[in-house]
This record gives structure tokens, sequence and C-alpha cells, in this order.
């Protein structure tokens, strides 16, 4: 239950899918004050932003086939900003050369009441883990680095420990389709990163067989 | 002259003079960073001026060596006219630094004997090298020759060793651990390593479609939710089942399947 590569897609009425374009990598705990500051450096001139974000993984088990994943997250230190309903597709399998990992990417804002409308739709919660981390931006790119917390118990959200002993660093785009060289330009910033942090495509299906 | 010669010669008077052209523009724009902005100056781009300037002669002296270029041993320059007269058209030629073309500045530019000091000198070094008996000067060249060779081993050795060092070195402070990311990325993208949640019974019938399709990254999380929909009084039991210490991602699923089998004996399982 995949929705069909963008080429196939018409561009109906006024939605255009957006592909995000991403690269990924981590940085261990006692190095992250170096990469702010790097990442303060380098970066737009703003306030550094922090934030914390409960997101919960929503699947959809269709007969066959894989399942329709989606993700709604939440601003757990911002109470009052709108829920975040994203779609993630499966890479675009497209140009070796291509040096970040494309997606097809649906963003929503919705009310408060997403997760029950997602359980009557037939969703059901699969996981969810709490996000804690700083955000940059460069033009378009943004720069997230983040810790991911799991969540010991269920619904609770205060009770949580860390997954593991770096933070997560993604630099994605959201961008309309085509536009390629986006990623000559992730590439240049994500060398700017080096040696602190290695960010490169990883396929989400090699991580299957860890 | 023939004509070829002559083009020959004009050809290379003109590459020398551009050649020379860049050399006194780098030298002056050196001079002039070295006189205004002499605090901010740090060695290494003092060490790039002088091996652009360096670089600069090198080409200069490459032309000169150029097969193409005659012998410019053998033209003469011969003053024709001598006059104590402003010359206008000399002064555009050079830059307004030579402004009359006479009788002192002649002997200056026109020069072609070295001083008189320099002279002796060149003199009393080549009577001395006549003298030398030519074994005597072989054993001087070879040992030389030797002695270059030493010192250039010793430099580039002593700079291997330092690039080394210095990548030894940033090898120990690993900034970043690629197992990590691996297991990070794997925990958002499918959630490994993420405890399961138990999910509440539902109302009505069965939320969830019929059969579990067991895909590689769901590892016992349909499973569990199917088992507690179906076995709403073991709900407490699995709850304690679902071990919340997955330090490792990947150990989860050989604990909770077996869970699984010994609660999943319930008459409404499809």
């Amino acid at each position: 239950m995949e929705a069909p590569p963008v080429t196939v897609l018409p561009v109906i009425g006024g939605t255009i899918n957006m592909m995000e374009y991403i690269l990924q990598g981590s940085v261990l705990d006692q190095s992250l004050e170096s990469l702010l500051h790097r990442l303060r450096g380098l970066c737009d001139n703003m306030e550094p932003e922090t934030f914390v974000d409960h997101e919960l993984v929503f699947l959809l088990k269709a007969q066959q086939g894989s399942p329709f994943i989606l993700r709604a997250r939440r601003s757990v230190d911002k109470p009052g900003l709108p829920w975040h309903l994203r779609y993630l597709g499966q890479p675009e399998i497209g140009d070796k050369n291509r040096s970040a990992l494309v997606r097809n990417c649906v963003d929503i804002a919705t009310s408060d009441g997403l997760t029950e409308f997602l359980i009557e739709m037939g969703f059901r919660m699969d996981h969810e883990f709490v996000v804690k981390g700083h955000v940059f931006r460069k033009g378009i790119m943004k720069i997230v680095v983040s810790k991911i917390f799991r969540i010991l118990l269920p619904g609770n959200i205060d009770n949580v420990e860390p997954l593991s002993l770096s933070y997560l660093v993604e630099l994605n785009v959201v961008a309309p389709p085509g536009q390629d060289a986006v990623s000559d330009d992730m590439k240049s910033f994500s060398e700017q990163l080096k040696p602190l942090v290695h960010l490169e495509k990883i396929d989400p299906k090699r991580l299957h067989q860890v | 002259m023939q004509p070829q010669e002559e083009k020959q010669l004009e050809a290379s008077v003109d590459a020398i003079i551009s050649r020379v052209a860049d050399l006194k523009s780098s030298l002056a724009a050196f001079i002039l960073k070295l006189e205004n902005e002499f605090e901010r100056m740090n060695w290494p781009s003092v060490l790039d001026n002088f091996a652009l300037v360096s670089g600069q002669l090198n080409t200069l002296n490459k032309l000169l060596r150029n097969e193409k270029t005659p012998l410019l041993r053998n033209q003469v320059i011969i003053p024709l006219l001598l006059s104590p007269d402003r010359d206008d058209e000399l002064m555009k030629l050079t830059e307004g630094r030579v402004p009359v073309f006479s009788h002192e500045v002649v002997p200056d530019h026109l020069r072609t004997k070295p001083d008189p000091e320099v002279e002796e000198q060149e003199k009393q070094l080549s009577t001395e090298a006549a003298r030398l008996a030519p074994d005597v000067a072989q054993k001087h060249i070879q040992s030389l020759n030797k002695m270059c060779s030493n010192l250039l081993d010793k430099l580039n050795n002593t700079r291997e060793e330092r690039e080394s060092e210095s990548g030894a070195s940033r090898q120990n402070k690993q900034t970043f651990n690629p197992a990590d990311t691996n297991a990070l990325l794997a925990a958002i993208g499918f959630g490994k390593g993420l405890s399961k949640p138990i999910r509440p019974t539902p109302q009505g019938g069965p939320v969830s479609s019929g059969q579990p399709v067991p895909g590689a990254s769901l590892q016992g999380g349909p499973n569990i939710a199917q088992v507690s929909i179906q076995s709403g009084s073991n709900q407490q039991g699995m709850q304690g089942q679902v071990p919340p210490q997955q330090g490792q991602p990947g150990k989860m699923p050989s604990t909770i399947k077996t869970n699984i089998k010994s609660a999943s004996m319930h008459p409404y399982q499809r």
C-alpha cells in the first residue's frame, strides 16, 4: 500500500508532492559541543532552537505488501503547536551519483484529535519515542541534531531513557521533485562537518539486516 | 638578419617582457603588502608570496632556456642617438621611470659587463676551479650530490612521519560511531529497540486486519497487538512480560515470541 512513485502521479489540484532529500549521521555525546559550535558558525544566524517532540508511528496493515506508515509528531515543550502528520515514501532508486537519499514526503499540520482519528481509521500505533535536540537552518537546508529516547511506560512521556550514547544528525531539504542540484549543495555542506560527523545516505533497507 | 630569425627574436623578446612584467607586479604587490599589512601577515602568506615570485622566476628561466629563443648573447644593443631632451615616447614605454635617454642613463641601462669587484671574484673562482685536478673535482661533485640526497630523504621522512602521527592521533578521538548511527536510524525508521506499546482492548471487534503479516520490520509487533486484543484478561501478564530493558536492539523478538505462544490460545483467534 505504498503511494505510487512521483513520476506516475498526476499533479491534481493544488497539491504538489514534495520530495525530501536527506543525509544522516550520528555524533557521540562527548563530541556534541564541538558539533554544535561548528553548526552555529556554519548555519544561518538565529537563536539556538531546541525542541522536545513526541513522535508516534502508526501502521495500517494491508492484505498484501508492506504496511502504510504515518508519523504523528507533537511538541512536548511548546504546547499549543499543532500536531504534525508526515508520510514518507520509499527512497527513490535513481541516480547512483545522487548524494542524498530522496523520498516522497507529505507534511500536514493537524489538530489534537489526530491519534483518535487514526485509530478509528484503522491505523494501529506501532511504536513511539521522544526526540530532544537542536535545529539549525541554512537556506533551505535544515539540520537537526537530536537524541532519541525510548519510552519506558507507554503513555508516560516523563519516564524516558536514551536509546544510545549518540546524537542523530540529519540534514534534510524538502523540495519539489526534480531538483537534484539540492543534493550537491547538501553534499558540500556535509563536507564541512567532517571529520566530526559523516553524513551519508543510508538505505533503510540495509538497516533491516542489522 | 633572416626574417625567420627576426620573427623569433621579436616573439621571444615579447614573451620575456610579459614575464618580467608579471614578476614586477607580483613583487610590487608583495612589497605593498609588507609595508601596509605587516601586523596582520603570517608566515604562510609570506611563504605564498615567495613561492609566487620563485615560480615566476622559474618560468622566466625556462623561457630563456627554450630552444626557440635565439641566442640573445649574440645580439648587441648600440645607442644610436643620445639627447638630453625629454622623450615622451620613452616615458610611456618605461612607465615614467626613464624620462631622458642621455649620457647618464645609457651606461647603467645598457651595461653588459659586471661590476669590477664582481669581475675580480669571478676571475678568482675560475682560476681556482682550473687548478683542481679532474678526479678531485669529480669527488667533490659526488659528495655534494650525496649530501643533497641525504638532506632530501630526511626532509621527506619527517613529513611522512608527521602526517601519519597526526592521522593516528585523530583516529583516537572518534567523534561518531557508525553502529550507533545504524541503531538510531533503525529505531526511528521502524521502531527497532523501542519498547512496543500494548494497545488497550478496543470496544468493538478486531480493529486491525486479520492475518498477522510478519514483515521483517515488525518483529513480533503485530503479534503482541493481536494477542492483546484477544486475550484481554492476560493483558496484565503481557505488560509484565514485555521487558523494557532492551539494551541492545534486536534482543526483543526472541523474548516476545515465546510469550505469544503461551498466551495465544483464545477461542476467538482468527
